[in-house]
């Protein structure tokens, strides 16, 4: 997987909005971004933020945590501006083994596909201040 | 030039030149080109509907936030008898104030106890009422809140952009310099392109004239549409007494090109905006004095910490179901319900709509917004840099911008606004304790303000997203979601009717929640008078 990150990065594949962090660290991201929410147990808070932990949408397809990473969707903001591909590529591969998941890891090329197919233009919305 | 300018191509549309001067002199430009073109904005008039010849039935609302508030209030003088269930201890929703006392848990946080010195406050909600937002003008009257101005824009304070390039990247630059220097610069290459006869296909000798001593009156250009500086951009010696300092010494302008490497004109049009215009106002003493407006009117109708369980209709009427503060439970039986919860809430919740209303309420999202109010020990801004009240911008956006306080001047003490940050950057801040908010807030200011966070005596700080019974600062509408949900949302499903900011297009606004509640009520009314 790295020499297929490397070759990404050498051929200006990777996302150009974050440095790509080669050796991302997948719980230390997870914490930075998602934790304030989805908790560091990942278990969420009922009636607020859904669990990750034994999630269906975690572990089946990857195409949905990855849009919705990107995208966002409800009350969770899209991250395609503030994380690179190789980011959430260590985000997912790390939920999805954490807590007693398992599936299996997420690719940066994978998170790469779904990028250039979703991105959208959504500076409007982060930058309305009241 | 020309070329990059107006977009290239040979036609040349008074559109495109328009956007020539945003793209270069920031909506400022924009906004004096527009208007000497015979352009301008309106604003509309509101006022609450007129509720005459109806009333009895029986209306329960859900949520005491500012469109619960405005349904209960106005249909209650209207003869209606109302019933206001808040899961809150206290009426006004978003519309807080933290001061001395005031307690916050955010959801997975810890328990912030607000220990600012007396007097001392911080909006972590709204905090501004633009002069157009009648509506909720309307009510500040009404209620005899008092207000003062908000100064959303001071040319005294700074602007510290650090992504860009140059001598003045990095470095805090009074705005008013920045936008003296941009103008005059974008001013004196317009105009000397237009004296080379670069545009004279597209437009009279006559309209190149008056555009050029627009652009010197403009720019600040002198004869030979050159810009050379303006005493509006502030002195190096200012002018005093006597012959020394006497007439005192003009600063000299910033090289153009580094002005806009800085990319520090970037944060011009911000205050330019419909919604950003002076004058701005406040309430004196908090924007919760709005919602205490409110309540010395209709507390007697509000069943406070009541949470709402379930909400069920039929073709006679409504019951909702809720948990007292005991945990009790029980029932309010209406006629219709006006519900104002935020949809972010709701779509979790128990209640019985139709297929398509239901999915409507999940289609938005709703913002993610952090914000920290640090109590500093001495106003240095004022005291060092003489900068009283106002906005210092960064791009930074893990802070966005800091705003120092419109109240208190020249006293002790001040609470800063440290940050407002949105969506993935209020995630990612959000997941730091109370403690590490605060000294991130504090590195930042550090770069503008010597001693900034040596100044920091405490703080108190929110983020929306992760605060019950809000999930969210403001709904955020996709152009989609306008198409498709916003519709059915807006009209009665069954006899439950929905209010709030999210049911605007002034979204996040109190005006937005305010008149919400009047369209909706009005609907209600017409439908009980038609009966």
């Amino acid at each position: 997987m790295k020499s297929l990150v490397s070759l990404f990065a050498a051929l200006g594949l990777v996302s150009a909005v974050a440095s790509p962090a080669l050796a991302a660290d997948g719980r230390q991201l997870f914490l930075d971004n998602c934790a304030a929410c989805h908790q560091p147990t990942g278990k969420g808070v009922a009636g607020a933020f859904p669990a990750l932990a034994g999630s269906k949408v975690v572990l089946g397809d990857p195409k949905e945590p990855i849009t919705r990473i990107l995208n966002g969707r409800g009350g969770m903001p899209a991250f395609q501006n503030d994380l690179s591909d190789t980011e959430v590529s260590a985000i997912l591969t790390y939920i999805r083994s954490a807590w007693g998941n398992k599936a299996a890891p997420v690719a940066v090329p994978q998170v790469l596909a779904f990028r250039s197919n979703t991105r959208r233009e959504n500076a409007k919305a982060s930058l309305q201040a009241h | 030039m020309t070329q990059k300018f107006f977009g290239g191509g040979r036609g040349f549309s008074r559109r495109m030149f328009l956007e020539g001067l945003s793209s270069v002199g920031g909506s400022a430009l924009l906004m004096a080109g527009m208007s000497a073109l015979g352009f301008d904005i309106a604003s509309a008039a509101t006022a609450p509907p007129d509720l005459s010849g109806g009333g009895g039935k029986k209306v329960v609302v859900l949520g005491a936030g500012l469109a619960g508030l405005t349904a209960a209030y106005e249909l209650t003088r209207a003869g209606y008898q109302v019933t206001v269930l808040e899961a809150r201890s206290f009426a006004g929703g978003r519309c807080q104030t933290a001061r001395k006392g005031f307690q916050l848990n955010e959801l997975g946080g810890e328990t912030q106890n607000c220990d600012f010195d007396d007097g001392l406050y911080i909006n972590h909600g709204p905090w501004r009422i633009p002069y157009h937002h009648r509506s909720t003008l309307h009510y500040t009257k009404e209620f005899n809140v008092p207000l003062e101005v908000f100064v959303n824009d001071n040319d005294a304070s700074y602007v510290m952009f650090e992504k860009g390039s140059g001598p003045l990247a990095g470095k805090p630059v009074r705005k008013g310099q920045i936008a003296a220097d941009v103008r005059g610069g974008a001013a004196e290459m317009l105009a000397k392109t237009l004296k080379q006869g670069a545009l004279d296909q597209q437009m009279s000798a006559d309209d190149r004239d008056t555009l050029i001593a627009y652009l010197v009156h403009e720019g600040y250009l002198t004869n030979d549409l050159a810009y050379r500086g303006t005493e509006g951009r502030g002195f190096a010696v200012n002018p005093g007494a006597g012959v020394n300092p006497g007439p005192g010494k003009e600063s000299e302008p910033f090289a153009f090109s580094d002005v806009l490497h800085s990319g520090a004109w970037k944060t011009l049009a911000s205050v330019t905006g419909h919604e950003q215009q002076r004058t701005m106002f406040q309430p004196v003493g908090g924007m919760d004095r709005l919602a205490k407006g409110f309540e010395g009117a209709v507390s007697h109708l509000i069943r406070y910490s009541t949470k709402v369980k379930s909400f069920r209709q039929n073709d006679k009427g409504v019951v909702v179901t809720y948990e007292d503060e005991d945990g009790q439970t029980g029932k309010v039986k209406a006629d219709y319900c006006i519900c104002t919860i935020p949809l972010s809430v709701l779509r979790q919740m128990d209640v019985e709509v139709s297929k398509p209303f239901k999915q409507a309420i999940g289609e938005v999202a709703y913002a993610l917004v952090g914000k920290i109010g640090l109590q500093m020990k001495r106003r240095f801004w004022e005291e060092d840099h003489h900068i009283y009240g106002g906005h210092i911008y960064t791009d930074n956006p893990e802070i966005g911008s800091m705003n120092l306080p419109s109240t208190g001047w020249q006293s002790k003490k001040g609470v800063i606004l440290g940050y407002y940050q949105f969506g993935a950057q209020a995630a990612k801040v959000s997941a730091l304790s109370p403690k590490e908010r605060q000294a991130l807030a504090g590195r930042a200011g550090d770069k503008v303000f010597e001693g900034y966070s040596s100044n920091i005596e405490t703080s108190f700080s929110a983020a929306w997203h992760r605060i019950e019974h809000n999930l969210g600062g403001w709904a955020q509408w996709s152009d989609e979601g306008r198409q498709s949900a916003y519709p059915i949302l807006c009209e009665p499903d069954g006899r439950l009717y929905l209010a709030g900011e999210h049911l605007s297009y002034l979204t996040g606004w109190q005006a937005g929640a305010i008149e919400s509640a009047w369209q909706q009520i009005a609907k209600l009314h017409a439908r009980v008078h038609a009966a």
